[in-house]
This record gives C-alpha cells, sequence and structure tokens, in this order.
C-alpha cells in the first residue's frame, strides 16, 4: 500500500545526510556534504528551489524545522562546529544565528516542542550537548551539557510536551510546568535520557542494549497513552524500540526492531508514531509498523535510486 | 478512490473533471483534481455515509429492535454498493471516452477493480450482514451471480430454465410461504421425478436434453462440460447447489465452495486474490476476508467501511486487538489518517476520528494541527473545530502561527487580533510595541478599529493596554474633551501604564494641552507632569544628556516653560475666588 510520490532531485554536488519536510509537508530541506542546504518547495508533486543556504564550512549534517509559530525557521549543524539557525524575513532567508560554542563536529540538531519556548538541543563530537533557548530581540541564552557521552554525541531527539495534572484545567496566560526530557545516543553505546531540573539538566536513565555506535535517537510522538517509546539505530545494525510503561520514566524495557546487514544511520516516527522508517547503509529505506501482537512488521521498503516499490504484498494486485 | 466514489454519489451530470484515484498508487490521485463544487457535494455524500454507517453505533441492540436494527444495516450496506456501482458507470464513462490509451486502459482497470468491490462487497452482505434474514440463501446467491456476471449467454440460460418452466416456478414462489424443510421435501420430489425420466430413457434420443436432464439432477461433471459457459467457479458453485441442494444452509457452504473452487480451476490455475477473497467469506472467515481485502486493495476505504458495518452487526465483537482497541477502529484511523494528506477531504478525516472513541480525539489533535493554512478562511474553518471539542492547544498553537504570519507581512492588525485570540500575552506586546514604533514615526495609529474596539482584551498585555488607552486620549483630544483627556495622559504615566521610553512622547502630546487659552491642567496635576520630566531627564546619564540632539533639548527646555507657564495660571484661577 505504499508507493513513491515524489522523486526530488536536488541537484547538490555531493552526498545528502539529511532531508526533512516541514511542519506542513510543503516544504523540504536538504543538506549536504556540499556545504549548503537547500530548501524546495514539493507541494503538489513538484520541487521548486526556494533558497539555497551557503554559510557552513563542511559538510553539513541535520536540518530541523522549527514550529511554524516562531515564522519559518531552520536549524542547521555541520562539520565546522557551528549551528546556523535561518529565518526566513521578507521573503528571503537570512543567517539569525550563529552558535560556535562546540569544540568538534556538531553532529545533530533538535528543536523543543514549541510549548517549550524556541529550544534547540545540538549533540557534538565533543562529547557535550548544547542547548540554545531564545530569549527575545535576537538573543540566545545557552546551556551546556558536558561529558553527556565519551567521544561524542551523535544524536538527540526530544520528548512530546507532556502536561502535567492535565485533567486540570489550567487558567489561561499562565504557563504550565512542563517535565523537559530528550534523549541522546552517543559514540560510547548508550542511549541517555535527560530531564531538566530546577533550571539544571540531569541524566534520568541510561538505556544500554547497543554494541557500537548509535547513530540515531527518535521519541515517538504521545498518543495520549501513558507509555512512551524512543527508537534507536546503530552501527552493529540494529534498531530498538525502548517502551516504557509508567509515567514516571523509570523502567525502560527494549524490543528489537530488526537486525539489519549494515550500519543503520536514521530512524523517523511518523506524526501518529504508528509507522516507523529506518535508512541505512544497505541502501534502502524501510517502514515498520507494530502488529496486532506486538511485533513489527516491515511494510514496505523503497529501493534506492530506482523509485520502485517493492511492496510486501505486490504479487497480488491483479484483480479480475 | 473515496473521492470518485461519493462525488459520484452526488451529481447525475457528465464528469467534466475526474479525479482518478489508482487503487495501486497515490501518484495519480495527484494529477487529477476534481472542481471545488464537487467536493462541496462529495463531502456531503460521504459525510452522509459516514453519518450512517456510525450513529447506529450509539443505539443499544435491544431484542425487539433486532429487525429494524437489521433493516437499516442491510440497507446501509446496500447504499455502499450503490456508491461503487455509480462510480463505476462513471469511470466507465470515462474510459469510453478517453482518447489517450494509457487513460484509457487506466480507467478500464478502475472499473474492474470497483466491479470486484461490489462483488466481494455483495457476497458479505448475503453471508454476514442478511445471516438473520429467513429465506433461501441460495435465491439470493443465485441473484448475485446474475448481477455480477456478465457473459452468460443468455439464449443457453433459457434452455437451462425452460426445463419444466411451471414446476420451476412453483417451486420457487412456494419457497416464500414455506418453511425450508417442506420446500426440501418437495425438491426431494421433484429431483426423483427427474432421476426417473432420465433412467426411463425418455430422452435417450436427444443427447442435449439428457445432458440437460442430468444437469437438472445435479450431476457435477454434466455441468462441468458446460464449463465455458461459467466463467467463475462461484457461478459454477451457484449452479451446482441450484440443482443438487437447493435448500442449503449457510453453514454448509463451505464444502461446496472449496469443491467447486478445485473442480472448475482443475488445478490449471491457481486462485487470484479475488478467489481467496470470495472463499474465506464463503467459509465465514470474516477476518480471513478483511486481511485479505487489505493486502490485494491498496487503499483503506473498502476494508475500512466493510469493517465498520460488520462491528455494527455486532459480528467482530470477540476479537479484540492487541492494541487496546478494535479491528474497527485500527482501520477507520488509518483512512481517516490518509484522507488528512488531501487539501479539502481532512474535514471528512474529522468525522471519521470523531467516530472513533479511543484513539481518535488524540489521532485528531495530531493531524489537525499540520493542516496547511494557506487562507485565513482555512484557519477559521480548523479552529472551529478545534473549538467544538475544546482542544485548547491547537487552537492557541494555530492563533500563533498566523498571528506570526501575519506579522512577516506586516499586517499589525490581523497579528493583533490572532494573537488576542490566542491569549499570547508576550506576542500582542511584540505588536503593540510596532503600532507604537509606527505611530512615533508616521504619527498617526494604523487599524484604528480594531485598537478602539480592544475592550476587556486590552488587559491581555500592559504594553496592549497602554496602546489601548494611549489611542483612547487621542480621541478624547479630538473629541476636546480636554480635561478628560489630560487626566488620562498623566494616569498612563503615573500609574506606570506607559514604558518609560515613551515618557517624552506623551508629555510632548502634553503640550498642546498647556498652551490651550484655558487652564486644564490643574495644579496638583502640573506638579505631577514636573515631576514626571525631572524623572525622565534625571534619568539620563550625562553621556545621554551630551548625545541628545537640539531638538530634544529644545523640547525639553519648552516643556519646563509650558509647565511653568500652566502652573502660574493655575494657582492664580485656584486661589481666585470664585463670583469676583
Amino acid at each position: 500500500m505504499v508507493s513513491v510520490i515524489n522523486t526530488v532531485d536536488t541537484s547538490h554536488e555531493d552526498m545528502i545526510h539529511d532531508a526533512q519536510m516541514d511542519y506542513y509537508g510543503t516544504r523540504l530541506a536538504t543538506c549536504s556534504s556540499d556545504r549548503s542546504v537547500k530548501i524546495f518547495d514539493v507541494r503538489n508533486g513538484g520541487q521548486i528551489l526556494i533558497a539555497d543556504l551557503r554559510g557552513h564550512e563542511g559538510p553539513v549534517w541535520q536540518v530541523a524545522w522549527a514550529h511554524p509559530m516562531y515564522g519559518n525557521i531552520l536549524a542547521s549543524c555541520s562539520y565546522d562546529r557551528k549551528v546556523i539557525i535561518w529565518k526566513e524575513e521578507n521573503g528571503t532567508w537570512e543567517k539569525t544565528y550563529e552558535y560556535t560554542g562546540h569544540d568538534s563536529s556538531v553532529n545533530s540538531v533538535c528543536w523543543a516542542p514549541h510549548d517549550y519556548g524556541l529550544i534547540l538541543a545540538c549533540g557534538s563530537s565533543d562529547g557535550a550537548i548544547s542547548l540554545l533557548s531564545y530569549t527575545g530581540d535576537g538573543q540566545w541564552e545557552v546551556k551546556k551539557i558536558s561529558n553527556a557521552h565519551t567521544i561524542g554525541c551523535n544524536a538527540v531527539s526530544w520528548a512530546p510536551a507532556v502536561v502535567p495534572g492535565s485533567l486540570i484545567e489550567q487558567p489561561s496566560g499562565q504557563k504550565p510546568n512542563y517535565i523537559k526530557r530528550f534523549a541522546s545516543g552517543g559514540c560510547d553505546n548508550l542511549v541517555k535520557i535527560w530531564k531538566e531540573e530546577d533550571g539544571q539538566w540531569k541524566e534520568e536513565q541510561k538505556l544500554e542494549a547497543h554494541s557500537d555506535w548509535v547513530r540515531d535517537v527518535a521519541w515517538a510522538p504521545s498518543i495520549g497513552l501513558p507509555t512512551s517509546t524512543i527508537a534507536s539505530c546503530s552501527q552493529d545494525g540494529r534498531v530498538f524500540i525502548w517502551t516504557c510503561d509508567d509515567a514516571s520514566g523509570n523502567s525502560w524495557s527494549p524490543k528489537l526492531l530488526h537486525k539489519f546487514t549494515d550500519v543503520v544511520w536514521h530512524v523517523s516516527w511518523s506524526i501518529t508514531a504508528n509507522i516507523l522508517a529506518v535508512s541505512g547503509g544497505d541502501n534502502k529505506v524501510t517502514l515498520w509498523k507494530e502488529s496486532v501482537d506486538g511485533l513489527w512488521a516491515c511494510i514496505s521498503d523503497v529501493n534506492k535510486g530506482q523509485g520502485g516499490v517493492s511492496a510486501v504484498t505486490e504479487g497480488q494486485q491483479n484483480e479480475q | 478512490m473515496y473521492l470518485d466514489l461519493a462525488e459520484h454519489l452526488a451529481s447525475p451530470s457528465p464528469v467534466d473533471s475526474v479525479c482518478i484515484t489508482s487503487a495501486f498508487s497515490h501518484t495519480d490521485f495527484h494529477q487529477f483534481c476534481p472542481s471545488t463544487g464537487r467536493i462541496y457535494q462529495c463531502k456531503n455524500t460521504c459525510k452522509a455515509l459516514v453519518d450512517n454507517s456510525c450513529r447506529p453505533k450509539t443505539r443499544t441492540a435491544l431484542p425487539k429492535h433486532g429487525l429494524f436494527m437489521l433493516g437499516r444495516l442491510v440497507q446501509v450496506s446496500k447504499n455502499y454498493r450503490s456508491v461503487i456501482r455509480a462510480c463505476m458507470e462513471d469511470m466507465h464513462q470515462a474510459a469510453v471516452s478517453a482518447r489517450d490509451p494509457a487513460l484509457h486502459s487506466q480507467y478500464s482497470t478502475q472499473v474492474s477493480i470497483l466491479s470486484a468491490m461490489e462483488l466481494i462487497w455483495n457476497l458479505c452482505e448475503i453471508l454476514f450482514v442478511e445471516a438473520a434474514v429467513a429465506g433461501p440463501l441460495l435465491l439470493r446467491l443465485l441473484d448475485w451471480v446474475r448481477l455480477h456476471v456478465c457473459d452468460v449467454d443468455n439464449m443457453v440460460r433459457e434452455v437451462l430454465s425452460s426445463e419444466n418452466p411451471s414446476k420451476h416456478e412453483l417451486f420457487w414462489n412456494l419457497g416464500n410461504t414455506q418453511t425450508l424443510t417442506e420446500m426440501e421435501l418437495k425438491w426431494q420430489h421433484w429431483h426423483e421425478e427427474c432421476q426417473r425420466y432420465l433412467q426411463d430413457g425418455t430422452f435417450a434420443s436427444n443427447s442435449h436434453m439428457e445432458s440437460i436432464c442430468k444437469i437438472l439432477l445435479g450431476d457435477e461433471n454434466a455441468i462441468l462440460e458446460k464449463k465455458e459457459l461459467m466463467t467463475t467457479w462461484y457461478h459454477f458453485l451457484v449452479t451446482r447447489l441450484l440443482y443438487s441442494h437447493p435448500t442449503v444452509k449457510p453453514m454448509e457452504l463451505r464444502f461446496y465452495a472449496q469443491s467447486s473452487m478445485d473442480l472448475f480451476l482443475g488445478g490449471e490455475s491457481s486462485p487470484e486474490p479475488l478467489d481467496t477473497i470470495l472463499m474465506a467469506a464463503f467459509e465465514f472467515e470474516m477476518h480471513q476476508v478483511i486481511k485479505e481485502c487489505s493486502i490485494a486493495l491498496s487503499n483503506w476505504w473498502f476494508v475500512a467501511h466493510l469493517t465498520d458495518l460488520l462491528d455494527h452487526c455486532k459480528l467482530l465483537q470477540s476479537h479484540n486487538l492487541y492494541f487496546g482497541s478494535n479491528m474497527r477502529e485500527f482501520l477507520l484511523l488509518e483512512y481517516a489518517s490518509g484522507l488528512f494528506s488531501h487539501y479539502s477531504l481532512w474535514q471528512l478525516g474529522v468525522d471519521y476520528f470523531d467516530h472513533c472513541p479511543e484513539y481518535g480525539r488524540v489521532y485528531l489533535e495530531l493531524h489537525i494541527e499540520r493542516i496547511p493554512l494557506n487562507t485565513e478562511q482555512k484557519a477559521l474553518k480548523v479552529l472551529r473545530i478545534c473549538e467544538q471539542r475544546q482542544m485548547h492547544e491547537q487552537v492557541r498553537s494555530i492563533c500563533k502561527i498566523m498571528a506570526m504570519k501575519a506579522l512577516r507581512n506586516n499586517r499589525l492588525g490581523s497579528a493583533l487580533s490572532w494573537s488576542i485570540r490566542a491569549k499570547d500575552a508576550a506576542f500582542a506586546t511584540l505588536i503593540s510595541d510596532r503600532f507604537l514604533k509606527d505611530y512615533c514615526e508616521k504619527g498617526c495609529f494604523s487599524d484604528l478599529d480594531l485598537i478602539d474596539n480592544l475592550g476587556p482584551s486590552m488587559l491581555l498585555s500592559d504594553r496592549l493596554t497602554f496602546l489601548g488607552k494611549y489611542r483612547e486620549f487621542h480621541r478624547l483630544y479630538g473629541e476636546k474633551r480636554f480635561s478628560e483627556a489630560a487626566k488620562l495622559l498623566l494616569m498612563l504615566m503615573t500609574a506606570h501604564i506607559a514604558p518609560c521610553s515613551f515618557w517624552m512622547t506623551l508629555l510632548t502630546d502634553a503640550l498642546p494641552l498647556l498652551e490651550q487659552k484655558e487652564v486644564i491642567f490643574s495644579a496638583e496635576q502640573t506638579y505631577e507632569l514636573m515631576r514626571c520630566l525631572e524623572d525622565l531627564t534625571a534619568g539620563k546619564s550625562d553621556k545621554q544628556k551630551f548625545q541628545d540632539d537640539d531638538v530634544e533639548t529644545m523640547k525639553v527646555e519648552m516643556l519646563r516653560l509650558a509647565l511653568a507657564r500652566n502652573l502660574a495660571r493655575v494657582i492664580v484661577k485656584e486661589g481666585t475666588l470664585e463670583g469676583s
């Protein structure tokens, strides 16, 4: 039932490391080893280049769109140790902030849920994670978690904003006290969960299951259940789905999704968290869904470059 | 697919633009879009279908209402089928009139898929929905086959059914008033008579008649000989049952079905997906039917609606899924999620989510925020939906997005009203500042209507309150209500509603009031004003004073002079006895 809708020819001159759709699925941002970040309008199957952003001096590893209530904002991070925040003003995209506080390649950026304000988490090869918060008037406040992961941090992903005591109506205008959490994956083969307490960030949990560098983590969107789910993938070819059943976040248990034949680079959840997309060194993108008995099944795979669909069910498409 | 179905139910007029949704891929879907008018029609009809199928759930199934409910459900099922048929018709028309061969084949494929869908649905209706209805199953199966098998040679059919026509009519007419057992007896009797004719050799001279007689007796081989007249194994099944076992009961079908298929296909060809689905239906394996349909069709419309119908017939109750939600909801959620990627069908998706008691609300919350808000109209529509369902978070979020958009396009008034709606104090402050800045630069306000009619929402942010009150000051001044204006102006400073940066402007605004022929500010008020001025100038550092240009210093000088003069006049006035 899955089909390729569109193929975008980005004209990037080198490997593309990340591609992200914006909040509405109308725009696509891509970044590449050619040091550029490109933005396309992909409505109705088309592809119109809106912007070609130059500013990085090395391969750009990841891009992330902020929530549209803050305007059109895109963050990018690169091997050149910089995090650049781009903003669209009067129809043109410009650099609005540049963060150079890391000593090594910045590997991952992720915007926090909009309820927390405009906050960006950045994970770097220097082992630190920095959090940039917009305080107004073009000013950004920085908080750094040093030595988050030994050797380096490869991925960061925020937990969805859960309103505590949501049964009680919050008076309007008053900001509810959220418990901010995010997950990170590093070169120490660990997935760590961080929690903010009294303005300080503390390591809440350590999730061990991988035998090699963790390349990506993705915290699934919440569908109203008290359970939390995190997907993690690693150099060891494994993808784990971690679930925590109690609201306090104490016991996480892993389930192996699949062992791939090559390194798995990225994992990404759909909006309602029922489909997980996995991409890896085997040149495939696969989509996974949890079946009725709790096992994960692959519902399609798209072969690289061919744009073809080799669906699990392909043989039975001919009707009478 | 869903677009076609409902669209075509609505209007009999020729299709001007056709929406193609291949059951195979979504790419086609994006290529053709119907005109807006059609969308609204189809939305209503689709909505009607949704209401039709979902509302019965709220009624409790009391025994005495059983038949009534059943009747409703059968009607609903027939509605679905008529929708599919209508679509098939239109698609067929489109195929015929298509000049491009690729398009033609695409349409034709669609027609055959729809036809298969209707076939399956009809069978499910007969076997599952109408199960409780008394009356011979075979009759309904006969109708089913007749309806769907187009290639039957009419002449042969006539010949086949002409044998003992009177006996046939009598037989079937009686079927309605008598019980199955009685019918069975009568049939047995007739069967034996036929057998006797055969054995007596009455037809020995005419091999044709003999084979007909054999067929009538339900001789499988004889029927099989006429294989080329029957296009499908289920046609064979029904024919065979008609002549060998017409009072067949639903639970017995499975045996005959399997053997019919084996005999008919004879090991030459393997069963196709459609065959597997039908077989599962004959075996009353509902879950299997749903599963096979899910695999074979690339669109959730069919399984979602069929499952919903079966669920209302209380046929799926015993199977609850690991998820915590049942199969019906699971499929409806999938279907509705798919609708959200369409620029107008998302509204239908909302209705579907409303009918999913477990996860519908959460899914809706997640999806509704992602609808691109191209126009203000669309945003208002989405907001109305959120407000109706008390989705306050989403309302706030959407209002904030619209406010930001408006601000980026320099539409301050719109931005302000959106941020008021979002109860976003910070943003309101930002916009108020912009308004005030504009005023300082241009000397006038934009969006006066909005600011004048803020009402209690003015209190959202201090800056906004100031903006509102400041505008009020200007209004009072314009209406020549000077003393009120004066009082307000002073209050703005003394109550610290006005930001310090604006005090200079306010004091400058006070100048004309001070210069009036009539004394407006009282002595006390004048002292207050002077104090404000001193606070302002004292607050400036020496460096700032040095940087102040001539205009600034002149302003301060003029103010001091005006204040002093006013003070002089007012002291005299207040010291004078009235009447003297």
